[in-house]
């Protein structure tokens, strides 16, 4: 009983020390002005050049959904940009719209401008990292399509990207999270 | 044989908390990514299939629900994970052949799991370094409870951002 009673005493205060530093730390934070910087206003400010693009694969559209396929598995990747005349996107091809292609039972040889889904989202590479955040939301969207000032595809980024963003600018928050309390798999890829 | 009792005096004291820095956050997506929780992120509804479900029934499922990817549990004991990368990779050159096979055949066994108590960080530091899309969630008792996608990190990250 006694044990317990002590127990509880030194929870207590060691909680009560830590709200005095944790608002002492809040105050020093304020007084420095180190408020401003973080994770928050990175991502409304940086622009989209900073996160790691990944290679955009662009298809024409009369090309054949196998072809599409063989692109993203070689490239790895789980959308390729179907382009028309003058290189100007059309629309894309996920490896999602494989379910209702196999279910339906149409021929992997179709072209893929049959298939391909005709909403996307852009963004500029000046854009700030929020709009790829916001482009996401919105439209419901796994990728979203780097393009240049003249409105070519340059790159291709998502919701792994952004993540990677966070993980490489706060190594500090988020590459010390790993804890042991999962058993982790690396040599087994998820798949997905 | 009585013990004799140690006189404590205030120099013997050390306090615990002595070397402790609280960490100091600059918003409060920063402190909810550290000091958060996965279950405070939207981690269900999620769809789980038994091992011996077709590929064609999970398939089906997959399309029904709008999911990109399937749980393959038993008696809520995680077994393993079937997403649109591996109908890419598995599925689609022989779905003909397969398609009344058991989708315990091509699912990915063993995926990286987390916690619901672990951190929106660890999730994130996995999804980013080991290229994970979908995590299953699990509770205390390595039961699962949920996943997390591409989309439910969006969202939980969009509510930080200005409207």
């Amino acid at each position: 009983m006694l044990c317990k009673v002590r127990s509880r005493a030194v929870r207590l205060c060691c909680f009560q020390g830590q709200i005095w530093r944790e608002e002492l730390a809040e105050n020093l934070t304020r007084s420095q002005g180190l408020n401003a910087i973080g994770l928050h206003q990175d991502i409304l400010s940086h622009p989209v050049s900073e996160l790691e693009l990944r290679y955009v694969i662009t298809v024409h559209r009369d090309e054949s959904v196998r072809h599409c396929i063989q692109q993203m598995r070689s490239y790895g990747l789980g959308c390729v940009v179907v382009v028309g005349e003058k290189n100007i996107t059309e629309g894309k091809f996920t490896e999602r719209l494989l379910i209702p292609l196999l279910l339906s039972g149409e021929s992997l040889d179709e072209p893929v401008a049959k298939h391909m889904s005709t909403d996307w989202g852009t963004v500029s590479t000046e854009d700030p990292i929020a709009n790829v955040i916001e482009q996401m939301e919105s439209k419901k969207l796994r990728f979203v399509i780097v393009v240049n000032s003249k409105g070519q595809p340059v790159g291709l980024t998502g919701q792994k990207g952004v993540a990677e963003y966070i993980a490489e600018h706060f190594p500090r928050r988020v590459k010390v999270q790993e804890s042991q309390a999962t058993k982790i798999f690396l040599d087994h890829r998820e798949g997905a | 044989m009585r013990r004799r009792r140690r006189s404590v005096d205030d120099s013997d004291f050390q306090d615990p908390l002595k070397n402790y820095e609280t960490p100091a956050y600059n918003d409060d997506l920063d402190r909810s990514l550290m000091e958060g929780e996965i279950r405070d992120i939207k981690i269900t509804p999620f769809t789980a299939v038994l091992p011996e479900t077709t590929i064609q029934e999970a398939l089906t499922e997959m399309r029904d629900s709008s999911i990109a990817c399937l749980l393959i549990a038993r008696d809520g004991k995680l077994l393993g994970i079937f997403s649109v990368r591996d109908v890419l990779n598995r599925v689609v050159d022989n779905y003909d052949r397969i398609m009344n096979d058991p989708v315990s055949d091509v699912m990915t066994p063993n995926p990286t799991a987390v916690y619901r108590t672990d951190s929106p960080a660890k999730a994130l530091n996995l999804m980013a370094d080991s290229g994970f899309r979908h995590l299953p969630i699990l509770n205390v008792d390595e039961k699962v409870v949920g996943i997390l996608g591409p989309r439910r990190v969006t969202s939980y990250l969009r509510k930080f951002l200005p409207d």
